[in-house]
């Protein structure tokens, strides 16, 4: 097995080079702000909290789907990456109709600590107020687009470990919406098979279970790895 | 504004309470108060937006209209939601409940006659704005404005030591309570008791007192009879939490007894206004005008047979011999009927967190979607509350009304600043005592649109003095 070594913060890091800067860092305990990360899942890149700096290259990079090489210089904690995180968490909550005094998930909301972690104790930017459907269809969960923030773990856990794909997404832009089969109501979709992996791989209060009222949440999303650890264990 | 677009506006399904008020007084050619006019002009909403939404998320989002009454209106909520599951809550979920609606009903009442209404019986309704408040209270009396603010913590303290917080809190669920009540707080809240019954009875003979000192006023403010509605448990005990509906005339006749609170269609109409986005409720039977009733404590101690508690009850028949067995009219005793109502809250929570089934962990029953429509009803501190929901089969929303209590006493409200106006100004010389007792003919009410400025024991308010012609000869404002 080769061994390589990087630096992030100022620290040398032993490390296999086929990790991701993300991977390395959670395993020697250098945090790092993630919200489309689902461990067990392919990731996407999608939600840009993780943007770390790599020295000599002008850009940040996402640290979920770009790979360690040896010595690299990696920088987690500097301004200009606390100044996007804080951005981009904005963002979050300016494009969708956020209120979590009413949320299912208040109090268990992983966008909600989000905010909390950057310190977010405003919106700098006007919202966006789009009208979105809540789809009621489904016999026992719901889906509130008003709550989504396309992380789309909820594709990628329906298509990679339920191996259903249930969920896609269309349009791009502030219309994007995660969709059912072809845009059905989710109650008509031939291809969900009701296994609630989405519910748990929703970091928001996006999809719940209809009977759950608010206090009352629990989502796991630990449980999509584990099931792809056991699925890998030879019996 | 054009009148077309008032219209417009109103037509909306609107909830409409907490805010700012205005009062318009219409004089004649002569100078006398032909008219009064209460205005609420606040746009709400709740009833548009949230349609669509799963009835479930109710029971949370409703309570956010109001941060004085949460409690009720989760409660009426979480009734509707139980009927739409076609479900029972469980024994111990539904003893939690009441505990922390009558915990809630402490804490409102505590402040409005502590906070609100106290300085005017302890200061003198004529004494300086600057101090007439619960800071020129704490000044003069700290012992009693200190137990009245305990008595309020005592309230809020129910829904922190059952559900982690005071006022909107989590926990109140279809089929009962998310959150059970530990051992530990039960006992901490029982600790709590001696202190409560003795702040109420304080209280009592604080009102007591100012009574019998200006028996006059109290007898001839805003005193003109109506209908009174209150809920009532089998026996007609007054009831909060989960009784059926009485109606009385004037006299005390019972119009209607042992009503399902799911019928409420049948007995209550409501009629807009051209000028206040609060709308008026009446008695379907005898119509519009005649049918004006009121509800909230003077109400459910007007329509109640009894009291369910040793010490209210004492009280209870004190207050009966006010009106010679006839319901009591005047609208300076809700006061008193509030404080009543106040003591038998404490000694009813004492029952309950003596009942051993509080602390059981059996605390909810579930159930899904079973029926289209469902209506939650219970009394809030300001009278009786009504939610009503529609769903489609999937329990999304189609329909949303909410029937609040300051609404059903809009008319009487009307009625009463007239009353009060009549007997307090004469011509455009307006004094600020006069201002203040049209604001306590309304507080006497202890309308929700008051919420915004209970901290400072006023409410934002405009008095205008229009002449005959429409021209605006005073106007006085507040807040």
């Amino acid at each position: 097995m080769t061994t390589i070594t990087i630096q992030v913060n100022g620290k040398q890091l032993a490390t296999e080079p086929d990790k991701t800067i993300l991977e390395v860092c959670r395993a020697n305990d250098i945090e790092i702000l993630t919200m489309c990360h689902l461990k067990g899942v392919m990731d996407v890149g999608a939600c840009r909290l993780c943007l770390v700096e790599i020295e000599g290259i002008n850009k940040l990079l996402s640290a979920c789907t770009t790979k360690v090489a040896a010595n690299m210089v990696i920088r987690t904690d500097t301004e200009r990456i606390k100044k996007y995180q804080r951005i981009t968490t904005e963002l979050f909550f300016a494009e969708r109709n956020h209120v979590c005094s009413v949320c299912v998930a208040n109090g268990k909301c992983e966008l909600q600590q989000l905010g909390y972690k950057v310190g977010m104790d405003h919106i700098r930017y006007p919202f966006l107020y789009p009208k979105c459907e809540l789809d009621s269809s489904h016999a026992w969960y719901v889906i509130d687009h008003n709550r989504c923030i396309m992380c789309t773990r909820c594709v990628r856990v329906c298509n990679e470990v339920e191996g259903a794909h249930n969920w896609d997404v269309m349009n791009r832009g502030t219309q994007v919406r995660v969709i059912s089969d072809f845009n059905s109501p989710w109650g008509e979709s031939v291809t969900c098979t009701s296994c609630g992996k989405c519910v748990h791989a929703c970091p928001t209060g996006a999809i719940w279970p209809k009977a759950i009222v608010q206090g009352q949440l629990e989502k796991k999303p630990g449980i999509i790895n584990e099931l792809v650890e056991k699925r890998k264990m030879k019996l | 504004m054009d009148n077309n677009e008032k219209r417009t506006i109103r037509i909306s399904p609107v909830t409409r309470i907490e805010g700012h008020a205005r009062i318009t007084i219409q004089l004649d050619e002569k100078g006398e108060v032909e008219n009064a006019q209460f205005h609420v002009n606040e746009f709400r909403g709740f009833e548009k937006f949230c349609e669509g939404r799963m009835y479930t998320e109710m029971p949370v989002i409703t309570p956010r209209i109001c941060g004085i009454c949460p409690i009720s209106h989760s409660i009426a909520s979480v009734k509707a939601c139980e009927m739409i599951q076609g479900l029972e809550p469980s024994y111990t979920g539904d003893l939690l409940r009441r505990l922390i609606h009558l915990g809630q009903n402490i804490s409102s009442h505590a402040l409005s006659f502590f906070h609100l209404s106290s300085p005017d019986f302890l200061l003198g309704y004529d004494s300086d704005p600057a101090l007439r408040n619960i800071i020129g209270v704490a000044q003069k009396f700290p012992d009693i404005a200190k137990r009245g603010i305990r008595l309020r913590q005592f309230g809020q303290e129910i829904s922190e030591r059952i559900t982690g917080k005071k006022i909107h809190i989590m926990g109140i669920a279809p089929g009962g309570m998310a959150f059970p009540l530990s051992e530990e707080n039960r006992q901490a809240l029982q600790v709590w008791i001696p202190e409560a019954k003795m702040t109420v009875q304080t209280g009592i003979s604080i009102i007591k007192k100012y009574m019998e000192e200006n028996k006059e006023m109290v007898e001839s403010f805003a005193n003109s009879p109506s209908l009174y509605m209150g809920m009532v448990g089998p026996d007609g005990e007054g009831e909060l939490y989960d009784g059926k509906l009485r109606f009385i005339d004037e006299e005390g006749n019972i119009l209607q007894d042992q009503l399902d609170p799911a019928r409420y269609l049948e007995f209550i109409a409501e009629r807009s206004v051209e000028w206040s986005f609060l709308k008026y409720p009446y008695y379907r039977p005898l119509g519009f005008e005649k049918g004006f009733y009121r509800v909230g404590p003077l109400a459910r101690l007007n329509v109640a047979s009894r009291m369910k508690t040793t010490l209210a009850q004492q009280e209870f028949l004190e207050f009966k011999k006010i009106g010679n067995g006839k319901p009591v009219h005047g609208t300076f005793y809700f006061h008193y009927a509030r404080l009543i109502e106040a003591l038998c809250n404490v000694e009813e929570a004492e029952q309950l967190l003596a009942n051993p089934a509080i602390t059981s962990n059996d605390i909810q029953t579930h159930g899904r979607w079973n029926h289209p429509e469902g209506i939650g009803c219970c009394e809030a501190p300001r009278g009786t509350l009504f939610h009503h929901y529609k769903t489609d089969p999937s329990g999304k929303l189609i329909s949303v009304n909410l029937l609040i209590a300051t609404g059903q006493n809009n008319p009487s409200m009307n009625r009463s600043i007239t009353e009060v106006a009549r007997q307090y100004v004469k011509g455009s010389d307006v004094k600020e005592g006069m201002l203040n007792r049209v604001e306590s003919a309304i507080r006497c009410y202890d309308p929700c649109l008051s919420c915004s400025t209970h901290a400072m024991g006023q409410m934002p308010m405009q008095v205008e003095v229009v002449d005959a012609e429409g021209k605006i000869l005073y106007q006085v404002e507040r807040g």
